[in-house]
Protein backbone atom coordinates (compact mmCIF):
# COMPACT_ATOMS: atom_id res chain seq x y z
CA UNK A 1 0.00 0.00 0.00
CA UNK A 2 1.03 3.39 -0.65
CA UNK A 3 1.33 6.02 1.50
CA UNK A 4 -0.77 9.11 0.91
CA UNK A 5 0.17 11.97 -0.36
CA UNK A 6 -0.33 15.21 1.28
CA UNK A 7 -0.37 18.85 0.57
CA UNK A 8 2.80 20.38 1.93
CA UNK A 9 3.13 24.05 2.67
CA UNK A 10 5.15 23.80 -0.43
CA UNK A 11 2.77 23.15 -2.53
CA UNK A 12 3.89 20.01 -4.00
CA UNK A 13 2.37 16.72 -2.47
CA UNK A 14 4.71 14.58 -0.52
CA UNK A 15 4.79 11.03 0.69
CA UNK A 16 4.49 11.17 4.76
CA UNK A 17 4.82 7.40 5.61
CA UNK A 18 6.02 8.79 9.21
CA UNK A 19 8.13 5.71 11.46
CA UNK A 20 5.69 5.37 14.75
CA UNK A 21 8.27 6.93 16.70
CA UNK A 22 7.73 10.24 14.76
CA UNK A 23 4.28 10.49 15.23
CA UNK A 24 2.92 12.78 18.27
CA UNK A 25 -0.30 12.08 19.85
CA UNK A 26 -2.24 15.03 20.26
CA UNK A 27 -5.13 13.88 22.26
CA UNK A 28 -7.50 16.74 22.15
CA UNK A 29 -6.79 17.46 18.54
CA UNK A 30 -5.96 21.66 18.04
CA UNK A 31 -8.55 24.08 17.82
CA UNK A 32 -10.27 24.35 14.85
CA UNK A 33 -8.98 20.58 13.76
CA UNK A 34 -9.93 18.71 16.70
CA UNK A 35 -10.19 15.33 14.78
CA UNK A 36 -6.60 15.24 13.51
CA UNK A 37 -5.25 13.36 16.85
CA UNK A 38 -1.85 12.68 15.28
CA UNK A 39 1.05 15.04 13.82
CA UNK A 40 4.66 14.86 12.57
CA UNK A 41 6.60 17.75 12.35
CA UNK A 42 8.63 17.66 9.48
CA UNK A 43 11.62 20.18 7.95
CA UNK A 44 13.08 20.45 4.91
CA UNK A 45 16.57 22.09 4.08
CA UNK A 46 14.13 24.48 1.57
CA UNK A 47 11.99 25.96 3.70
CA UNK A 48 13.77 26.11 6.41
CA UNK A 49 14.15 28.46 9.37
CA UNK A 50 10.24 27.44 8.65
CA UNK A 51 8.89 23.85 9.42
CA UNK A 52 5.46 22.22 9.82
CA UNK A 53 3.43 20.38 11.63
CA UNK A 54 1.84 17.89 9.62
CA UNK A 55 -1.55 16.14 10.48
CA UNK A 56 -1.95 12.74 9.82
CA UNK A 57 -5.72 11.90 10.72
CA UNK A 58 -8.32 14.46 8.49
CA UNK A 59 -8.26 16.46 7.45
CA UNK A 60 -4.75 16.30 7.38
CA UNK A 61 -4.06 20.21 8.42
CA UNK A 62 -0.34 21.37 7.87
CA UNK A 63 0.52 24.71 9.80
CA UNK A 64 3.70 26.21 9.15
CA UNK A 65 6.01 26.65 12.11
CA UNK A 66 8.83 28.56 13.84
CA UNK A 67 10.63 28.26 16.79
CA UNK A 68 9.26 31.31 18.89
CA UNK A 69 12.86 31.56 20.64
CA UNK A 70 14.20 32.56 16.73
CA UNK A 71 11.52 35.29 16.72
CA UNK A 72 11.43 36.52 20.35
CA UNK A 73 14.72 35.70 21.70
CA UNK A 74 13.60 36.01 25.79
CA UNK A 75 10.03 34.18 24.69
CA UNK A 76 8.67 32.17 27.66
CA UNK A 77 5.30 30.86 28.35
CA UNK A 78 4.30 29.19 31.83
CA UNK A 79 3.23 26.13 31.63
CA UNK A 80 0.81 24.48 35.18
CA UNK A 81 0.68 21.19 36.76
CA UNK A 82 -2.39 20.19 34.79
CA UNK A 83 -0.30 21.25 31.36
CA UNK A 84 2.22 19.09 32.10
CA UNK A 85 -0.41 16.68 33.11
CA UNK A 86 -1.33 16.29 29.80
CA UNK A 87 2.17 16.13 28.33
CA UNK A 88 3.34 13.38 30.69
CA UNK A 89 6.07 15.34 31.42
CA UNK A 90 8.57 15.47 34.24
CA UNK A 91 9.62 18.45 35.26
CA UNK A 92 12.79 17.97 33.80
CA UNK A 93 12.01 16.87 30.20
CA UNK A 94 12.84 18.90 27.95
CA UNK A 95 9.81 21.00 26.11
CA UNK A 96 9.84 21.44 21.86
CA UNK A 97 7.67 24.86 21.58
CA UNK A 98 6.59 25.34 17.60
CA UNK A 99 4.43 28.68 16.89
CA UNK A 100 2.39 28.55 14.23
CA UNK A 101 3.24 30.51 10.95
CA UNK A 102 0.24 31.99 9.02
CA UNK A 103 0.86 33.68 5.26
CA UNK A 104 -1.33 36.23 4.55
CA UNK A 105 -2.27 36.93 0.83
CA UNK A 106 0.14 40.06 0.70
CA UNK A 107 2.95 37.69 1.49
CA UNK A 108 3.65 38.92 4.50
CA UNK A 109 3.60 36.26 8.01
CA UNK A 110 2.84 36.37 11.57
CA UNK A 111 3.34 34.32 14.29
CA UNK A 112 0.57 33.41 16.76
CA UNK A 113 3.24 33.81 19.59
CA UNK A 114 -0.04 33.64 22.25
CA UNK A 115 -1.28 30.24 21.67
CA UNK A 116 2.08 28.18 20.72
CA UNK A 117 2.43 24.22 20.35
CA UNK A 118 3.98 22.55 23.19
CA UNK A 119 5.23 18.79 22.35
CA UNK A 120 7.16 16.61 24.67
CA UNK A 121 9.84 14.34 22.81
CA UNK A 122 10.07 12.10 25.41
CA UNK A 123 6.36 10.99 25.64
CA UNK A 124 5.39 12.75 22.00
CA UNK A 125 2.77 13.92 23.59
CA UNK A 126 1.51 17.59 22.29
CA UNK A 127 -1.14 20.50 22.87
CA UNK A 128 -1.57 23.99 21.42
CA UNK A 129 -1.23 26.27 24.38
CA UNK A 130 -4.72 28.44 25.16
CA UNK A 131 -3.47 30.84 27.68
CA UNK A 132 -6.60 33.04 28.70
CA UNK A 133 -3.96 36.17 29.74
CA UNK A 134 -0.71 36.23 27.66
CA UNK A 135 1.70 38.89 26.91
CA UNK A 136 2.19 37.56 23.52
CA UNK A 137 0.24 38.44 20.18
CA UNK A 138 -2.02 36.27 18.27
CA UNK A 139 -0.05 37.90 15.25
CA UNK A 140 3.62 38.71 15.65
CA UNK A 141 4.97 40.08 12.64
CA UNK A 142 7.73 37.49 11.01
CA UNK A 143 10.86 39.04 10.66
CA UNK A 144 14.19 39.41 12.21
CA UNK B 1 -29.75 21.83 25.12
CA UNK B 2 -30.17 20.65 29.03
CA UNK B 3 -31.01 23.79 31.65
CA UNK B 4 -30.61 24.12 34.87
CA UNK B 5 -31.28 26.09 37.94
CA UNK B 6 -29.02 26.23 40.50
CA UNK B 7 -28.47 28.04 43.86
CA UNK B 8 -25.05 29.33 44.72
CA UNK B 9 -22.52 26.94 45.78
CA UNK B 10 -25.02 24.19 44.01
CA UNK B 11 -23.32 21.96 41.15
CA UNK B 12 -23.63 20.00 38.36
CA UNK B 13 -21.68 16.95 37.92
CA UNK B 14 -20.91 16.03 33.65
CA UNK B 15 -19.39 12.07 33.04
CA UNK B 16 -16.56 10.95 35.26
CA UNK B 17 -15.09 13.70 37.01
CA UNK B 18 -16.30 17.30 35.85
CA UNK B 19 -17.85 19.45 38.42
CA UNK B 20 -19.69 23.09 37.65
CA UNK B 21 -19.95 24.84 40.69
CA UNK B 22 -21.59 27.89 40.28
CA UNK B 23 -19.98 30.25 43.35
CA UNK B 24 -21.33 33.63 43.22
CA UNK B 25 -23.83 35.51 41.13
CA UNK B 26 -23.80 38.60 40.52
CA UNK B 27 -26.01 41.02 38.44
CA UNK B 28 -24.50 40.39 34.88
CA UNK B 29 -22.09 37.69 35.61
CA UNK B 30 -21.92 34.65 37.40
CA UNK B 31 -18.64 33.09 38.97
CA UNK B 32 -18.14 29.50 37.87
CA UNK B 33 -15.78 27.04 39.11
CA UNK B 34 -14.72 23.74 36.81
CA UNK B 35 -12.84 20.73 38.14
CA UNK B 36 -12.26 18.84 35.98
CA UNK B 37 -9.17 16.20 34.92
CA UNK B 38 -6.28 17.04 33.31
CA UNK B 39 -6.82 14.92 30.38
CA UNK B 40 -9.80 17.35 29.66
CA UNK B 41 -9.16 21.35 28.69
CA UNK B 42 -11.14 23.90 30.12
CA UNK B 43 -11.50 27.20 27.93
CA UNK B 44 -13.12 30.14 27.48
CA UNK B 45 -14.89 29.56 24.62
CA UNK B 46 -14.08 33.72 23.19
CA UNK B 47 -10.77 32.58 23.26
CA UNK B 48 -10.73 29.48 22.03
CA UNK B 49 -13.12 30.62 18.86
CA UNK B 50 -10.51 33.30 18.56
CA UNK B 51 -7.21 30.73 18.34
CA UNK B 52 -9.35 28.43 16.17
CA UNK B 53 -10.20 31.00 14.18
CA UNK B 54 -6.06 31.64 13.56
CA UNK B 55 -5.77 28.00 13.27
CA UNK B 56 -7.94 28.04 9.86
CA UNK B 57 -6.78 31.06 8.20
CA UNK B 58 -3.19 29.67 9.04
CA UNK B 59 -3.84 26.06 7.02
CA UNK B 60 -5.50 28.43 4.49
CA UNK B 61 -1.85 30.01 3.42
CA UNK B 62 -3.09 32.66 0.96
CA UNK B 63 0.08 34.37 0.09
CA UNK B 64 3.24 33.22 -0.63
CA UNK B 65 5.32 30.65 1.17
CA UNK B 66 8.48 31.28 -1.25
CA UNK B 67 8.41 34.71 -0.68
CA UNK B 68 7.99 34.42 2.45
CA UNK B 69 11.25 31.82 2.85
CA UNK B 70 13.42 34.26 0.86
CA UNK B 71 12.73 37.01 2.89
CA UNK B 72 13.96 35.08 6.35
CA UNK B 73 16.40 33.91 4.63
CA UNK B 74 17.88 37.07 3.37
CA UNK B 75 17.46 38.34 7.41
CA UNK B 76 19.16 35.25 8.89
CA UNK B 77 21.75 34.95 6.36
CA UNK B 78 20.77 31.69 4.82
CA UNK B 79 22.09 30.61 1.91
Amino acid sequence: MSAPEIETPVNEPIDVNPRAEDVIAFPTGLPGFESCRRFVVMSREDAAPLCWLQGLDEPRPAFLAIDPALVLENYRMRLGPADHQRLDAREDDPLLWLAIVTIASDDTATVNLRAPIVINPRRMMGFQVVPHESLYPLRHPLSF
Amino acid sequence: MLVFTRKREEAIIIGDGIEVRILRVGQDSVKIGVTAPPSVPVHRQEIYDLIRAENEVAVRRSGDLHKVIARLRERVGHT
